[in-house]
């Protein structure tokens, strides 16, 4: 028997965890001023019955496609315009973009070569009775190096008797500028541009209570928390699907905390002699998330190589230190920043002999500086051969020295510039 | 243009496994190979002939009728009862495409040896074997707790989410993610979690990035369509609310094999978690920390979120207790044999796999030795075995002439001081070292033929030997290595 979901009692911190998904939602505060404008823009071609086409930007997560699948769903247009929804990552190739759009609007072309669904849609857009909203959702998959079909696309509007209303959803600001430059010479064609502001702090704020406010659960998260939380976002990128992201860890953190509060508790209970007030159930106290908590998930995230030195002081194999220091010191000591594999593994090796440590063989070497690249410590450009390929230091000497945390190690070996004589 | 192109049309291929089973014991139909063959022996037969007995249709359908009425459900399996009626070549990849017969491997005709009759060392060198996955992996429980408490966690909310799990090879990843699967079907199948349907797929497995949909709707369904029918269909199933739906988890492993340039099988994948009717959970796996960063777009990082686990690289304590966890209470391993393969590849790499090889082989040398124990000498051995430079060897192994070109490439790179030179300049050396020595010099021709020799082993990177004198030569091992190997050579042969 499937869904027999046994369902225990949800408390608020599920309750708060599973309302700030980051799916689809109804209301969509903080774009109240971009809803209008594109309603306006629907309507007033709507009722003048011209076509016309624009172009949608911004950050990812910034609530593009939240917006337009919110007024396809509308409806209010749906009795007037007939609405097509098309991602442009799902189709097989950039000129399959006229089969998908044939399959959504049902029509019969006379052949199956892109050709044949071309002519079929252009036959449609010329004797369609309901006015056509197209929105192309990543559009700029559809790029190419002739830009044939993107062209095609966005000349629809000028088709005799054509009532097509065109959206194109993409992150950069200048797409249509950069790519699409020859819609510039003619007034008509060109695509009024919309762009979508990040999040400011306020937004994020406002998102986060009324998501709460949906599941009842706005006690959850004191204002001083969502105000921190919003201003870190706000401050870094603005993307709403971090921000939900960053709750939904808090919330978890907070639930696993006081889980073990509870075993804890639990514990205690036990050591108590039996007759004393062992019968009490616990009320079930949902203490809100602290500022701590938020802080420490903030950290996390955003302190990316301050966490990462955390973690690696403990597991740091000693040949790849060695390896960094040798790194470390040529990058110190030489003029020539161009550090190849051979040389970095002969330094490597009379640095090893000093210490009195069995070095590697070239073989194994180059894969400890794999094994150390998939850090992002460093990068390998490869070459032809092994032995040739470049080693660039990503990160800064400051947070190798960190990271390492071995600061014995370090010094000595960046004292002996004598390893590196050739 | 490159896009266009897809896949191309049989993206499957019969495979030789299915082949003998349903066809070894029906001699009248053959795949075109085996009618060749049959044919060749059976033509001295006047009376036979295999092509009637195999194309006529009236006889195909007649024989499956009989067959359909003799075969008795004894042989109950699908490959067995269809092996009974005779297929075409075209009918029977259909079958394999519609999951109709499962794909079985032949059988060994002898029995496996008894359990009871295996030494300690061979016990001890099953269990030490990488397959075998032990029901709890030691030292990863904090890792398991997190996937444990994400992956219930989205199950009970009943909606999706992405996890990306990082590390270096062999730090118990996949292991970990398909244990925390393992606890959590086996709670489903106890009533205390709601139901769910768990996926797999692997970036490597994937002749191409698209044939993920292909493998997902497979596991869904059984059946084989093409990449573009079943991406149609996945979209379906995700993006239309079903009131039954169960969630479903999907194990992404290695995830950056999956990223081509258009990286649209990777947004694909993550975007399906964020329709609200997918109830779809993905954990995706790869070596790479900063891969988000590096390699995916912007769109596809801001969908993968910020749920992220690393795998730091065992240490050696961490080491030593998988291994002794593998030996289990067996005697066969000195403690002070472990430890030395611990502290060796937490030293290197702290990979689990490569500890586990050298214990592994180091019973295989004990074997040999007949000796009941493991000790640290056999450790030794097989640690020089599988961490060994050979170059030294190689160079000692050479001809007296090769000898002397590498000593003269040495010396060349000492003189000019850049890495590269030409054969010109080493043939100088040679001439130089050669007079030294008192030895005859080979001419130039031959002495190319030595570069070439020494390109091929690896010992010297060099050009084509098409622009002789001015071809480039550059040194594979390190300077130090050549008079290393030469003057123990020597020394040995001053004795």
């Amino acid at each position: 028997a499937p869904a027999a979901a046994p369902s225990p009692p949800r408390n608020k911190y599920q309750n708060a965890r599973r309302v700030l998904n980051s799916a689809e939602t109804q209301n969509l505060p903080g774009r109240e001023a971009q809803l209008q404008e594109l309603r306006e823009y629907f309507t007033s071609h709507l009722e003048s019955q011209s076509s016309g086409s624009l172009y949608v930007s911004g950050q990812p997560g910034t609530g593009k496609t939240a917006c337009l699948s919110l007024l396809l769903r509308d409806p209010e247009f749906s009795k007037r315009l007939q609405r097509v929804y098309i991602n442009c990552t799902s189709i097989a190739s950039v000129g399959a973009v006229y089969k998908k759009l044939c399959a959504e609007l049902q029509l019969k072309p006379a052949g199956r070569t892109e050709r044949d669904h071309l002519e079929a849609i252009q036959r449609h857009l010329r004797t369609a009775k309901r006015m056509l909203l197209l929105v192309l959702d990543e559009i700029d998959q559809l790029c190419t190096t002739r830009q044939a079909v993107l062209y095609t696309i966005f000349e629809w509007p000028a088709l005799p008797g054509s009532r097509i209303l065109l959206v194109g959803i993409a992150n950069s600001l200048d797409l249509t500028d950069r790519t699409l430059t020859r819609l510039n010479a003619r007034c008509e064609l060109k695509p009024r541009l919309m762009h979508f502001p990040s999040y400011t702090k306020q937004q994020i704020v406002e998102i986060f209570k009324s998501r709460l406010a949906e599941a009842d659960v706005l006690d959850v998260f004191p204002p001083v928390t969502l105000q921190l939380l919003a201003a870190k976002v706000s401050a870094v990128s603005g993307d709403v699907r971090r921000a939900l992201d960053i709750g939904r860890r808090v919330v978890e953190i907070a639930e696993q905390q006081k889980r073990d509060g509870e075993k804890e508790f639990n514990l205690k209970a036990l050591e108590l002699p039996d007759g004393q007030e062992k019968a009490e159930p616990r009320p079930d106290i949902m203490k809100p998330v602290q500022v701590t908590q938020v802080a420490a998930v903030l950290n996390k995230v955003y302190g990316a190589s301050q966490n990462l030195e955390e973690d690696i002081e403990a597991a740091f194999p000693l040949q790849q230190k060695l390896m960094l220091c040798s790194l470390v010191l040529m990058l110190r000591n030489e003029r020539n920043k161009d550090i190849s594999m051979g040389r970095l593994h002969e330094v490597y090796r009379r640095v090893c002999a000093k210490r009195n440590i069995l070095a590697l063989d070239q073989a194994e070497f180059t894969g400890t500086v794999d094994l150390v690249e998939t850090r992002g410590i460093l990068r390998i450009m490869r070459k032809k051969e092994p032995r040739l390929s470049k080693v660039l230091l990503q990160w800064d000497e400051e947070e190798v020295h960190a990271a390492l945390s071995d600061k014995q190690l370090i010094a000595s070996i960046l004292n002996d510039t004598a390893c590196l004589s050739r | 243009s490159r896009l266009a192109e897809g896949t191309p049309r049989r993206s499957i291929q019969l495979s030789n496994i299915v082949e003998q089973r349903v066809f070894k014991d029906n001699e009248i139909i053959s795949t075109p190979k085996r009618g060749r063959k049959t044919k060749s022996i059976e033509d001295a037969d006047a009376d036979y002939s295999p092509r009637s007995v195999q194309k006529t249709p009236t006889r195909t359908r007649r024989i499956s009728a009989t067959a359909k009425s003799t075969v008795t459900p004894i042989r109950g399996t699908a490959a067995t009862s269809a092996s009974a009626a005779p297929i075409t070549p075209s009918q029977k990849l259909k079958k394999i495409r519609a999951g109709e017969l499962s794909p079985s491997m032949q059988q060994r005709s002898g029995k496996p040896v008894d359990e009871s009759r295996k030494s300690q060392l061979q016990l001890a060198r099953e269990q030490l074997h990488v397959s075998v996955v032990p029901k709890s992996l030691p030292c990863r429980e904090k890792e398991f707790e997190n996937i444990y408490s994400f992956l219930e966690g989205k199950i009970q909310d009943q909606c999706g989410g992405c996890m990306y799990v990082s590390g270096v090879p062999g730090t118990g990843k996949t292991a970990t993610v398909t244990g925390v699967i393992r606890t959590l079907q086996r709670l489903v199948s106890q009533d205390k979690l709601a139901d769910f349907d768990f996926l797999e797929i692997n970036g490597m497995r994937l002749t191409e990035p698209r044939q993920a949909y292909v493998q997902i709707y497979k596991q869904l369904t059984g059946k084989t369509v093409s990449w573009e029918h079943a991406h149609t269909l996945l979209e379906k199933r995700f993006t239309t609310p079903a009131p039954r739906r169960v969630t479903t988890v999907l194990l992404v492993d290695e995830l950056d094999i999956l990223c081509n340039r258009r990286q649209d099988v990777v947004y694909n994948l993550l975007d399906w978690p964020t329709k609200s009717a997918a109830r779809l959970v993905v954990v995706t796996i790869a070596n790479t920390m900063d891969l988000p960063e590096r390699l995916l777009m912007g769109k596809v990082t801001s969908r993968l979120g910020l749920t992220r686990l690393t795998f730091q690289p065992y240490t050696h304590k961490q080491l030593q207790e998988i291994v002794t966890a593998r030996l289990g209470g067996s005697e066969a391993f000195k403690g002070e044999a472990v430890q030395l393969v611990a502290r060796k590849v937490a030293a290197v790499s702290g990979d689990a796999r490569r500890a586990l090889d050298i214990c592994r082989r180091a019973t295989e040398i004990a074997d040999t030795a007949r000796d009941k124990c493991v000790t640290m000498l056999h450790v030794q051995q097989a640690l020089g075995e599988m961490i060994a430079s050979a170059k030294v060897q190689a160079i000692k192994n050479c001809s007296r002439l090769e000898q002397i070109f590498l000593q003269a490439v040495a010396a060349e790179v000492t003189r000019t001081g850049v890495e590269e030179s030409t054969f010109m300049g080493v043939y100088t050396q040679v001439e130089t070292i050669a007079a030294f020595m008192g030895v005859s010099l080979p001419p130039p021709g031959r002495a190319l033929r030595l570069c070439a020799k020494l390109g091929a082993e690896r010992l010297i990177i060099s050009e084509h030997s098409r622009n002789d004198l001015f071809q480039k030569i550059l040194l594979n091992v390190s300077a130090d290595d050549i008079h290393y190997a030469l003057r123990v050579g020597e020394i040995a042969a001053a004795n």
